[in-house]
């Protein structure tokens, strides 16, 4: 059995800008367009004068996570961001600015802003992290191999401590954003940004990640949740299945109806859908008053193959 | 620990389809440097450029996976594999992004319809599902995006699941193809050198940008069978300045030292270094410094192979593995072309003449925007 993770902190910030669970609001459509200045101004503390919105969305959610820390962060952490589709609104400005009948030189911020990795950075100069910092951009599993990276990390020792994210944003038009991620009629577009302080320390956690796994194809889900259940759960500990973006609610009454007592929290509901809204249902687990229990993350990426995240959230 | 075997190596760079085009070019001392036929901008006179022939390959967006599956075939041609010696293999892929396959796709769609139409600028990680799915790769697919280092990243996550056990074999990918908004991006930040790269120059005035793509097989393997090796490497982040880098080069220098202790490796147990030498001021400066004060007085040849190929951006990584690997197998270290004239406030000078190619391991330095920096040790047998 792999080594446990621990989970030291968590934060997530959803399209209202929600970022307690006193302040999240289930979506009904598309959220209107979310704006940040006054989060950054109130959680990161310094103006992001020039930075894309996906940069404001990773650095109000990551400091969130940093400020709930009990201790400081050393400089020595790591950063793992994930991004479905990373600096998408920035890169679109480049596109029309570059491309007939745009004016033909793309801004100089504007640029700069589109490299998909300028989030991670600016996370890592906020928190002043001078370690490992990747970004990995792989669609509906974006979040859930940053998390896995970083938890490899830490059971190798390689880092004591990792921040991890998972961040995304929607970009308007709906009809637009559509070309890009698949999203069912009913399914409002969201954004967001959830994080995890990850450490190899038991003490003073909040819960533990105890594996994100890629579930070989061929395997039913079923019996990767009946595995998981068999081998992780304690005796009458609460069990609930958060299904990802990509779990039809046909299927999630399958695995309900085969596993009994499995409960099933809907997420997305107020996130909304988008590539790496996992990060933000694991990480909104832990808003005051966090429930305890073990917490399966379901997902399948666009060419079917399925990853398995655990996490147990301790009693406070 | 389990060695890491390079099994095999592929290319399609602005010499053609293939390492060996490239390694001929190289040893001829012939730069790839291109006229820019792709598309036109209002400065292209005053930019230099590396682009591959197209025409072998479709228009449009699915230009993008028909080279990576040509370079694919190439390495695994050299090691002797069809297809199905993937199916539990990884592929990790890496690149600043894939806005040029937009921006093809637009203007194949203008060219063919008239009509000018938004792309939908696809997600970054489409490109290597698509090509795990036409190979049958079901193992772990990921996509890394940062900036210059992507595929240099894309090879030390790579270098983690096969020491982890996680797969046995790793197809790792950098690709990078030219673009009106990369050009124009560069140009807006006055970074490219109209005479074209030019490393570690007192002359030197910025970068030249050029489109390829490579493949690296890895696998894990016992070591004691000869061959060449991935021995280790590491990343850091320089929180500096979103575009340049610390200008007395500490972060580098704790990349590179972080990459020997990954490798198991001491500065003098290096032979010879395949610097980033982009050309630019600031990240040659600090390349240097970062150098120096590793290697001190016993810093090995260090060579810049940016004028050859061009800065390939997200695909440098694998690209110039490739590229360099194959150089150090037909037996020579390729010179720095473009550098002529010393710049004495660097202090040190890169190799100006080829030489035969050293018999012990060889670093590959990768530094990014965004302050993301790789550096990669390698043993060539």
């Amino acid at each position: 059995m792999p080594r446990p993770v621990y989970i030291h902190a968590a934060a997530a910030l959803g399209p209202h800008g929600d970022i307690t669970r006193m302040e999240r609001r289930a979506l009904n459509g598309d959220p209107p367009p979310l704006e940040l200045k006054e989060r950054v101004k109130e959680i990161v503390g310094v103006p992001l004068r020039q930075a894309s919105h996906l940069v404001e969305l990773a650095a109000v959610g990551s400091q969130l996570c940093l400020k709930r820390l009990p201790y400081p962060a050393p400089e020595n952490t790591a950063v793992y961001l994930g991004t479905g589709l990373a600096e998408v609104r920035k890169n679109e400005a480049v596109f029309r600015q570059v491309m007939p009948p745009g004016p033909g030189l793309a801004s100089p911020f504007d640029f700069i802003n589109a490299a998909n990795n300028m989030a991670a950075f600016y996370v890592a100069k906020l928190g002043n992290f001078r370690a490992r910092n990747l970004t990995v951009t792989q669609e509906e599993f974006s979040f859930e191999w940053a998390l896995h990276l970083a938890a490899a990390d830490l059971r190798a020792g390689e880092y004591r401590q990792v921040l991890i994210g998972g961040v995304d944003e929607n970009s308007h038009p709906r009809i637009g954003h559509l070309r890009r991620i698949a999203l069912r009629d009913d399914q409002p577009m969201g954004e967001g940004s959830g994080w995890l302080v990850l450490s190899a320390a038991a003490e003073r956690a909040c819960g533990e990640l105890i594996e994100v796994k890629h579930v070989a194809r061929g395997t039913e889900p079923v019996q990767t949740l009946r595995d998981a259940v068999r081998i992780w759960r304690r005796p009458e500990e609460p069990l609930t299945l958060l299904p990802g973006l990509r779990i039809e609610a046909a299927e999630v009454e399958q695995l309900a109806a085969a596993l009994p007592g499995l409960r099933v929290q809907d997420y997305l509901g107020f996130c909304g859908g988008y590539h790496t809204a996992a990060a933000f249902g694991i990480a909104a687990l832990f808003d005051a008053p966090a429930a305890p229990g073990l917490f399966l993350h379901l997902n399948r990426d666009s060419s079917g193959r399925t990853m398995l995240c655990a996490v147990r959230v301790f009693q406070p | 620990m389990a060695a890491i075997r390079i099994r095999g190596l592929g290319l399609v760079s602005s010499y053609g389809i293939g390492v060996a085009r490239a390694v001929e070019g190289m040893r001829a001392g012939r730069t790839g440097i291109t006229p820019l036929t792709l598309f036109s901008l209002p400065f292209q006179d005053r930019i230099q450029v590396n682009q591959f022939d197209h025409a072998p390959f479709p228009p449009g967006a699915a230009c993008t996976t028909t080279i990576v599956e040509t370079a694919i075939q190439e390495a695994l041609a050299e090691a002797q594999f069809d297809n199905t010696g993937l199916r539990d293999a990884a592929l990790v892929l890496g690149t600043s992004s894939f806005l040029f396959a937009g921006e093809a796709d637009y203007r194949h769609t203008l060219a063919t319809t008239g009509q000018a139409v938004m792309p939908p600028l696809e997600p970054p990680g489409q490109v290597a599902l698509r090509v795990a799915r036409d190979l049958g790769i079901d193992g772990p697919v990921l996509t890394l995006t940062t900036a210059c280092s992507s595929s240099a990243n894309a090879l030390l996550v790579a270098t983690g699941l096969l020491r982890r056990g996680e797969v046995r074999r790793a197809l790792v990918i950098g690709v990078e193809g030219l673009s009106v908004a990369a050009l124009s991006g560069f140009h807006s930040l006055m970074l490219l050198d109209p005479q074209g790269c030019r490393p570690f120059d007192a002359q030197r005035s910025g970068l030249q940008i050029g489109e390829a793509v490579g493949a690296v097989l890895l696998e894990t393997d016992d070591a004691a069978h000869g061959g060449d090796f991935l021995l280790g490497g590491a990343n850091l982040c320089d929180i500096h300045h979103t575009t340049s880098a610390s200008p007395d080069g500490s972060t580098m220098r704790a990349t590179m030292e972080m990459a020997l202790v990954d490798a198991g490796l001491e500065p003098a147990d290096v032979s010879l270094i395949k610097a980033h030498g982009t050309g630019s001021l600031d990240n040659d400066t600090a390349e240097a410094a970062a150098m120096r004060a590793l290697f001190g007085a016993d810093l090995p040849p260090f060579t810049g192979i940016k004028r050859y190929l061009g800065h390939t951006l997200g695909a440098c990584g694998a690209v110039e593995l490739a590229a360099l690997l194959g150089c150090l197998r037909a037996g020579f270290v390729p010179p720095t072309a473009g550098f002529t004239q010393p710049d004495a406030a660097l202090r040190i000078a890169p190799l100006t003449e080829a030489r035969p190619a050293p018999a012990g391991p060889v670093m590959l330095n990768f530094f990014g925007f965004g302050g993301n920096y790789a550096s990669l040790l390698i043993a060539h047998a």
